[in-house]
């Protein structure tokens, strides 16, 4: 299939346009080891392959590495007809300097490129008016004009990709041939010189909104109240669609199970499929609730913000402002914070970002705590007369994991640097136009971490589900109490004995070594076994009936916070740092440091 | 005298980056558009030393105190 290729610096508008251009299809190719994701999509008869933003070919990062190296290929490639670099009109100046490095790429590689002049809407309200033409002249390529946002444009710029219009464009000049850095640089200077709006006027909404989400108290105000809103939305917002699920999971097992009769494949499909996989995929919603407010604060410009509000204070710590965003996204998954921490420059903070990435509440701690917290908190309860308790206390949890991870930070920071750890790099971040999120690579983003979640997860999942039912239905006829699950649970009791802990939450918590939305499911297992109606819903309810201990509960939910259950962030961490022992020794440490705090909690409360 | 010093609201000229900056570092700084010549306004500094806020040319940037005293700057 003949491939377009869509290149661009970071904030110019690049994915939207992916996303106007290709519509709701779209495929997402992730590259092992780092957060370049190349993604694409159909376009009538060509595919559209969006490359990640670059500043430049000379690259800084790992990541941006691996980018320039997919770029320097696929432009390459036969199939590839066109490639389509993406300018963001407001900031002339600093796009080209890219768009210059790339279009002597595509001609080297001996393809034709076009330029697209992205965010014209607003330097109309601007009132500017820029000589597209004259500009296209000057950079000897087809200039396009449009808004990604406002459609401005749109269809005539498919229209002309489509025909492929740019076949017939020649320049009216030789192109100019640009080499250094320096001959790059004053050429986008001679240019935006020429064409540019005039910055002040651009920079001028952004800066005010900077003097407040930037002053010292106000900002720092704000960036509190944001991050309180962010962990109320994901159980405020979340319980509804969690609801839903859970309702259709209830209805469709209803629906399913009144063919198969009485006998052990109704008992299996109850216990194992609905009860086991089905009380984990009620929380796939709440994980698409966290990526939808992560992508809303990037999309919205404020991430960068945050990251220079958190630099200075992450740098008593040993960390960098950048770990602020790979210590969010940890807040989703560990496994692609660990490697956004490739975007750290600094060796050392970059090693240590992600050494106690796994201590941030990843997704897959949702469930575990959505279930306790439920069990413990009353959900009609309000915190000043007005927040919801149980988000609080999700708060609380969070803020545990980011306080121990702190610590930790602070602890390694103290050990000696190696000589290859010493080159430091500096902190630098762009600080983009402030913009309104639009929908649509929301809506990719969400769709997508909900499937990577069950895609990942799900098979494990399903196979502790299936075995843990095995185990405890035989031998046939057994009570649990003395199935062979239940053999095996007495017999590592006494490990959490000391935890207040029975044999059903040892089976439940050793299981979930493996992974740790585990838990949710084993435990659902367990109970809707002993449960003799066929009650698949509830398991907050029966554990409530079962009654466990304050202590005891508090206890369970600090396990969860600091313990490194999950084989997948181990793989991920030893791949990234080379070294298997430090992944492993983690992995023990971390256990260690669960069990004492549980122990802890459990006597004392 | 370097961007460090420059105080909120202030305008300088870049004049030179540090020449034991990693090479790396400064063409990625002259790519930003810290080159000789080009105009720098300090926005924002911060409380405790933290980061500074800069407009270079059309862009806005927050850097870090070891590398803003890399950066030479002469005042008009």
């Amino acid at each position: 299939m003949k491939k377009i290729l869509l290149v661009g610096k970071p904030n110019c508008g690049k994915s939207l346009l992916f996303n106007q251009l290709t519509g709701l299809r779209q495929k997402v190719a992730n590259y092992p080891g780092v957060t370049v994701e190349i993604k694409s999509g159909k376009m009538g008869d060509y595919e559209v392959v969006d490359f990640p933003g670059t500043y430049s070919l000379n690259t800084l990062s790992i990541d941006e590495q691996v980018a320039v190296d997919q770029l320097t290929s696929r432009i390459k490639d036969e199939e590839t007809e066109l490639v389509v670099c993406v300018l963001d009109a407001t900031r002339l100046e600093r796009s080209l300097v890219f768009a210059l490095q790339a279009q002597q790429l595509a001609i080297k590689a001996n393809k034709p490129i076009v330029f697209v002049l992205n965010f014209i809407d607003e330097l109309k309200r601007f009132g500017h008016d820029l000589d597209i033409e004259a500009l296209s002249i000057d950079l000897g390529a087809p200039v396009y004009a449009l808004s990604a946002r406002s459609l401005d444009g749109i269809s005539e710029f498919k229209d002309s990709l489509l025909s492929a219009a740019h076949k017939h464009f020649t320049p009216h000049s030789p192109i100019a041939h640009l080499e250094t850095t320096k001959e790059f640089v004053d050429f986008s200077r001679k240019l935006a010189k020429a064409y540019a709006i005039n910055k002040d006027v651009v920079l001028k909404n952004q800066n005010k909104v900077d003097t407040f989400l930037l002053n010292s108290f106000l900002g720092g105000f704000a960036f509190l109240a944001i991050m309180f809103v962010l962990f109320q939305s994901i159980f405020t917002w979340a319980t509804p669609l969690m609801d839903g699920v859970e309702t259709i999971i209830a209805s469709f097992a209803g629906f399913v199970t009144q063919f198969t009769g009485e006998g052990v494949v109704t008992d299996f499909l109850n216990d194992a499929i609905f009860g086991g996989v089905g009380s984990f995929l009620v929380f796939v919603p709440q994980i698409m609730v966290l990526t939808f407010v992560i992508g809303l604060l990037e999309d919205s410009g404020y991430l960068a913000r945050a990251a220079l509000i958190c630099h200075k204070p992450l740098s008593y710590f040993g960390l960098s402002g950048r770990s602020f965003i790979p210590y969010l996204s940890g807040h989703a998954c560990a496994i692609p914070a660990i490697m956004a921490a490739r975007t750290i420059e600094s060796p050392r903070k970059r090693l240590i970002t992600m050494l106690t990435i796994p201590l941030m509440s990843c997704s897959a701690r949702l469930p575990v705590y959505a279930l306790l917290v439920s069990v413990f908190i009353p959900s009609d309860q309000y915190f000043l007369g007005f927040f919801n308790m149980q988000g609080v206390t999700f708060f609380g949890l969070y803020m545990i994991g980011i306080v121990t991870a702190l610590i930790v930070s602070a602890v390694l920071s103290h050990s000696k640097a190696t000589e290859q750890e010493k080159s430091e790099m500096p902190f630098i971040i762009e600080l983009p136009s402030y913009r309104l999120p639009h929908w649509k690579p929301l809506y990719h983003r969400i769709i997508n971490s909900g499937v990577q979640f069950i895609k990942r997860a799900g098979p494990i999942i399903f196979m502790v589900a299936v075995g843990i039912w095995v185990l405890g239905y035989f031998p046939m006829g057994a009570s649990l109490e003395d199935s062979w699950l239940g053999t095996i649970g007495h017999f590592i009791e006494p490990v959490f004995a000391p935890l207040g802990l029975d044999w059903r939450y040892g089976i439940a918590i050793l299981m979930s070594f493996l992974a740790r939305e585990v838990f949710v499911g084993a435990l659902g297992t367990l109970y809707g076994m002993e449960g003799a109606d066929e009650n698949i819903a509830g398991l907050a309810q029966n554990i409530m009936n079962d009654g466990l201990p304050l202590g005891t509960g508090i206890g369970l939910l600090l396990f969860y916070v600091v313990a490194l259950q999950c084989v997948a962030t181990v793989a991920t961490l030893k791949a990234e740092t080379g070294n298997g022992k430090l992944a492993w020794g983690l992995y023990v440490a971390y256990a260690i440091l669960a069990y004492i705090l549980a122990f802890l909690a459990n006597t004392f409360i | 005298m370097t961007l460090w010093d420059l105080n909120k609201g202030e305008t300088a000229n870049v004049s030179h980056l540090c020449e034991h900056l990693d090479d790396s570092v400064s063409t990625r700084l002259v790519e930003m558009g810290f080159e000789a010549d080009q105009s720098i306004t300090c926005l924002r500094r911060s409380l405790f030393a933290g980061p500074l806020v800069v407009q270079v040319g059309d862009c806005v940037y927050s850097l870090e105190q070891t590398v803003a005293e890399q950066i030479f700057i002469s005042t008009k």
